[in-house]
């Protein structure tokens, strides 16, 4: 089973799976379901850069909604001006890389709460000065955009469109971070991650990996913000409140930190969970989201992404004791115990 | 000058308030390492309970003792229940459950009291003072009275008390205590009990003036991280004043910088914060921690 989940083959097969179930899904689904999509691919992208500053590099961010609230406004102000969608995308991720860079600059010289409480002020200084700058934002009222319609050669609804453009947006977003994790930079944010002083005896400078690190995060909540707009179509102070930062770090967490498939898992979760708490009772919708959420923890500390591996050493150990085949099982489980521990990024 | 006296006293018992729950962070942080973002989640609580009583009509400050009560004993339990499994694993992890605990005692406040806000009797008279053309708010002096007398009590519990060396000791180094004989799980029931007792305290403090509602704390939380984070996390003393400076120097921007105004003044101490700790990363009275390779 263990063997079964790590061959290549498998791991290829499901990607494909899940690739023919996204291509299909907006086709065949309602306006509403597709907005639910849109919407996880658009905090996926937002997960995915908490995850590279917090998951892989282990330092604590509680401000990643701030960037995401700042993408949106940019959009929103590019909509309303003019600009031709690319050049509002491009700007989108730029102008948050660039501030989420100069608050880490001086930022990476902390570690842990010092560094949590500077992440902390972005959102709760952001959202007034949201509502103060209402010549740039639209104040407390926020504002309504339209745009991204379905063009009429493609014979789609605007929700499909939307859907398969927020899609191939995240695609990207996913493919190019799970190279870099896996490529030098990835080891240096491992290394960074796990001790400092080893990262500088090997020649990786802590402080710049931090950086880099935070600027990444950035850049792909600024992304997801402009993503965000496209499917939404209305932002106002209140999409980078302090508690969807929170959500997010929780949705990260549950989904499984340092994990490209925990990330989207995280976004699964973060979206889905409160639907379908509303679903079953919509004035008890916090009491039920919390009963889930420490019910996942209790069951899965390291994350959903944890799940197979944790599934499989259960049938494993399960077979021992039956004593069927305990001597070609051991080494195998072995070895996977020995990888599970060491902090190194395995997926 | 009497305007600024104002202002700066009801700076002060806005930071008494965000010091009491800065305290309350900063025992729990003592004793587990963590940061406890269900502080506010497990005052709204006791506070609620509180409010039942009232409502039954029962006078404020018995009302305010079984709060504090229910607290204690809220705390303890959650400690024991469910942070244990936490304790010792992977941090983040610990730290998302005390987020999973403040969800879900929302929504169980929300199931009793529903959503909407309540009215809060004051458990100070509604009057005002007049010191030398000052009016100040009874309020206010009560909420800074309260707030000097639980610092004293607490300081006396960790200083004077076999109790309290006992919880300073597992904080230090819990295996240590274990081996010298302490009962360590309970003495972390008991840190966390007396957090939440606090916790209580602020909430019942506040609650008149914010009215009741299962989020009345989120946003002081906030306040009260800053706090504890800026006072440097292992010092009560520091948490106090830390708070005490965001509440003074958020009233007194607000007042007087006509740009800031009421609606910007809260970016204020944060963005001070921010400068001050750039500066001093271990807060303003922490110790500075050597890395030990």
């Amino acid at each position: 089973m263990t063997k079964l989940l790590e061959s290549r083959w498998v791991r290829l097969g499901a990607l494909a799976a899940v690739v023919v179930v996204l291509v299909v899904f907006p086709l065949v689904s309602t306006p509403y379901s597709n907005y639910q999509l849109s919407l996880i691919a658009v905090f996926a992208v937002a997960l995915l850069g908490l995850n590279v500053v917090m998951g892989y590099t282990g330092q604590v961010s509680l401000g990643q909604s701030a960037f995401l609230g700042l993408g949106a406004y940019i959009a929103a102000y590019g909509v309303l001006h003019g600009w031709p969608l690319l050049l509002s995308l491009v700007l989108c991720a730029l102008i948050p890389a660039v501030v989420g860079m100069l608050v880490a600059l001086a930022a990476a010289r902390l570690r842990g709460l010092a560094l949590a409480m500077i992440t902390i002020a972005l959102p709760i200084v952001g959202v007034p000065l949201a509502r103060r700058f209402d010549g740039f934002t639209g104040g407390s009222q926020g504002q309504v955009v339209t745009f991204l319609e379905a063009p009429g050669w493609s014979g789609l609804a605007d929700d499909q469109w939307r859907a398969y453009v927020v899609l191939v947006i995240a695609g990207i977003a996913f493919a190019l971070v799970r190279n870099l994790v896996r490529g030098r930079i990835g080891r240096a944010f491992g290394i960074v991650k796990e001790n400092e002083a080893v990262a500088l005896s090997m020649g990786v400078s802590p402080y710049r990996t931090k950086v880099l690190a935070f600027t990444i995060a950035s850049l792909l909540g600024g992304v997801s913000g402009f993503m965000y707009l496209a499917v939404v179509q209305y932002t106002s102070p209140e999409t980078l409140t302090f508690a969807t930062s929170i959500n997010l770090v929780a949705a990260m967490v549950i989904g499984g930190s340092a994990s490209i498939v925990g990330t989207a898992l995280g976004a699964l979760y973060y979206v889905l969970v409160p639907v379908l708490a509303g679903q079953v009772n919509s004035s008890r919708t916090a009491l039920i989201s919390g009963v889930i959420l420490l019910a996942v923890l209790f069951v899965l500390p390291a994350g959903l992404a944890s799940l197979p591996r944790r599934l499989a050493r259960l049938t494993t150990s399960g077979r021992r004791r039956s004593g069927t085949t305990a001597g070609s099982q051991a080494p195998d489980d072995a070895a996977s115990r020995a990888a599970a521990p060491s902090g190194a990024p395995t997926e | 000058m009497s305007h600024f006296i104002q202002v700066l006293v009801d700076g002060l018992s806005n930071g008494a308030i965000y010091a009491a729950l800065a305290l309350a962070i900063v025992l729990v942080y003592r004793s587990t390492g963590l940061i406890n973002f269900a502080q506010g989640g497990m005052a709204v609580l006791a506070t609620f309970a509180a409010y039942a009583l009232v409502r039954a009509g029962t006078p404020v400050v018995l009302a305010l003792l079984v709060a504090i009560a229910c607290g204690f004993v809220l705390g303890g339990l959650l400690e024991r229940g469910v942070m244990r499994r936490f304790e010792g694993g992977d941090p983040d992890t610990a730290v998302v459950a005390t987020i999973a605990l403040l969800v879900l005692l929302t929504g169980i406040s929300a199931l009793f009291f529903g959503y909407e806000p309540h009215p809060f009797p004051s458990l100070f008279p509604n009057r005002t003072l007049q010191l030398g053309g000052v009016f100040i708010s009874l309020r206010s002096i009560g909420t800074i009275a309260v707030l000097l007398v639980v610092m004293v009590a607490l300081q006396v519990l960790f200083r004077a008390t076999k109790l309290g060396l006992a919880l300073r000791a597992v904080a230090d180094n819990p295996n240590s205590s274990a081996l010298s004989g302490l009962p360590v799980s309970r003495l972390l029931m008991i840190g966390w009990g007396l957090a939440a007792a606090l916790g209580a305290i602020a909430g019942v403090l506040v609650a008149p003036q914010l009215f009741i509602s299962p989020g009345m704390l989120d946003f002081i939380l906030v306040y009260a991280l800053a706090a504890a984070i800026l006072g440097g996390l292992d010092s009560p003393v520091g948490a106090v004043v830390a708070a005490l400076f965001i509440g003074v120097i958020e009233n007194l921007a607000g007042a007087y910088v006509d740009f800031i105004g009421d609606d910007l003044k809260i970016a204020v101490p944060f963005i001070a914060v921010v400068v001050i700790l750039v500066v001093r990363p271990q807060g303003l009275f922490g110790r500075k921690v050597t890395v030990r390779v």
